[in-house]
């Protein structure tokens, strides 16, 4: 279902924030490589990147719902 | 005459006796109509409550004061929590009330207290079952009146923090009869719609207002449901059963929206946050590594055979210098010792001394004549003076004896 399949990546939103809190802590670390920091660099910008892509930029109007499950435009 | 007289105060004593006794007369609900209301200068309430069949004294005293939150009038209907027992000075019976409520609400508030008691034991107010609600929530349930302070504000609440965010809303009844019915089929609609969140309330009302949010059917509708439901009935003071079984409770719908709804500037900040940290830690790393490239540059290059050799070519090259100096130095020691040694033998020159007026004389085969035994009379000799030498022959010889 679309839904689902939206569902699922609302929770990557935060789940991308808690990796990205993660490869920065590991940015720091001075036993990783920097290959691996590159990497892990890289990740991160790619990670913000599909979190600016999450958001909707289009403002959207209040919907009501009826009995049938129909939507229609609140005015 | 019988035989056993007893006096008045003993026949009172013996009924109050049995009255303490009784189980349920220590502690009953006593519903009527307040009539014959005197507050006494005492603080003590004197009433009685009457309906269609009788009437029974009843005094509040003061020290129970605080079971009562209202004032009590003529005509009310309340329940009344007391016990009954004798006032002996009149021999008669009264009821002393303990707490006094408003009939209507006390029976609301006493199937209030079995419904949360009976959900309760059920395990539905139970942590374990609380869903956790989503950190961005794209589309939002909303069930509550079409119309009213509720909605407005958490549109309001939700424009501001995030204007991207669909909002969704079954207009329910949240009063009267079909309320709670109403309220059911709203999360029942949006959950097979599919939303994220959904935040089921209503602005503030009385506690009749409000009921439909304690019916058994919405708690069991909010328990079941998947998506996570977030509570906002009335004000902060209000507590209803929905409030218990949701997954969150707001204190008020603006409160729902707020939790509902993630903060669009302040998500856009944390990740403008990230972006930053991510390039500073970067740079960091880098210039890190950059530092340790040149130590580990500079360690090589002290290793290498390169830098043994030119370390090795500069000893040689000292060494070289060193050498040559020493030999300047001999050599100019050399030649000086020459030139003393020249100055000395100057001082014995030959030549030197004929300038002085000797002469130098030798034999007609070349040696020096020093004794008169090398020569005789008429013999040639050879006298060397500074210009020339001059020939001559020896006239006579005489010894000399010369001391010193």
């Amino acid at each position: 279902m679309i839904m689902a399949e939206e569902k699922r990546e609302e929770f990557q939103l935060e789940e991308a924030f808690g990796k990205i809190e993660a490869l920065l802590s590991k940015l720091t670390d001075r036993n990783v490589s920097l290959e691996e920091s590159f990497a892990l660099y890289q990740e991160g910008v790619k990670l913000l990147k599909r979190c600016n892509e999450q958001i909707d930029h289009v403002e959207k109007q209040m919907l009501l719902i009826d009995e049938e499950g129909q939507t229609h435009e609140f005015s | 005459m019988a035989k056993n007289v007893y006096s008045v105060g003993q026949v009172n004593a013996y009924i109050k006796n049995i009255f303490i006794r009784d189980v349920v007369l220590n502690r009953i609900y006593v519903k009527g109509e307040i009539s014959n209301c005197k507050y006494h200068t005492s603080g003590h309430i004197y009433f009685s409550l009457k309906d269609e069949s009788g009437a029974i004294a009843c005094v509040m005293f003061a020290g129970n004061r605080k079971g009562l939150s209202f004032q009590l009038q003529e005509g009310q209907k309340v329940i009344v929590l007391g016990g009954v027992s004798v006032y002996e000075r009149d021999g008669r019976y009264q009821l002393y009330a303990k707490e006094i409520v408003l009939d209507g609400e006390g029976a609301l508030y006493q199937q209030f207290a079995k419904l949360k008691r009976k959900l309760e034991e059920m395990g539905m107010f139970s942590p374990q079952y609380k869903k956790d609600i989503p950190f961005y929530s794209r589309r939002i349930g909303i069930v509550t009146a079409p119309t009213g302070a509720a909605i407005r504000d958490i549109i309001n609440i939700a424009k501001r923090r995030n204007p991207y965010v669909q909002l969704i809303l079954y207009p329910a009844l949240v009063q009267g009869e079909q309320a709670a019915e109403s309220i059911v089929k709203g999360i029942q609609v949006l959950e097979r719609h599919g939303v994220d969140v959904m935040i089921v309330g209503r602005g503030g009302g009385s506690i009749e207002d409000l009921w439909a949010f304690n019916e058994e059917i919405v708690a069991k509708a909010i328990f079941a449901c998947k998506t996570p439901v977030i509570s906002a009935v009335g004000h902060e003071t209000d507590t209803t059963i929905a409030d218990y079984v949701a997954d969150l409770r707001a204190p008020t719908p603006s409160a729902a929206a707020e939790l509902a709804v993630a903060d669009y500037r302040q998500l856009l900040g944390g990740m403008e946050l990230f972006k930053n940290q991510l390039t500073d830690r970067m740079e960091q790393k880098i210039l890190w590594y950059r530092q340790r490239f040149q130590n580990q540059k500079l360690l090589l290059l002290h290793a290498s055979p390169r830098y043994k050799l030119n370390e090795k070519q500069q000893y040689a090259a000292d060494l070289t210098d060193k050498l040559r100096q020493g030999m300047l130095r001999k050599l100019e020691e050399r030649k000086h010792q020459v030139q003393l040694y020249a100055g000395r033998l100057e001082g014995c020159s030959p030549l030197k001394k004929l300038q002085q007026g000797y002469s130098y004389t030798e034999t007609k085969d070349g040696k020096a004549l020093q004794s008169i035994s090398q020569i005789q009379a008429g013999e040639q000799m050879t006298i060397h003076v500074t210009d020339g030498k001059i020939l001559a022959y020896v006239e006579a010889i005489e010894p000399l004896e010369r001391n010193g």
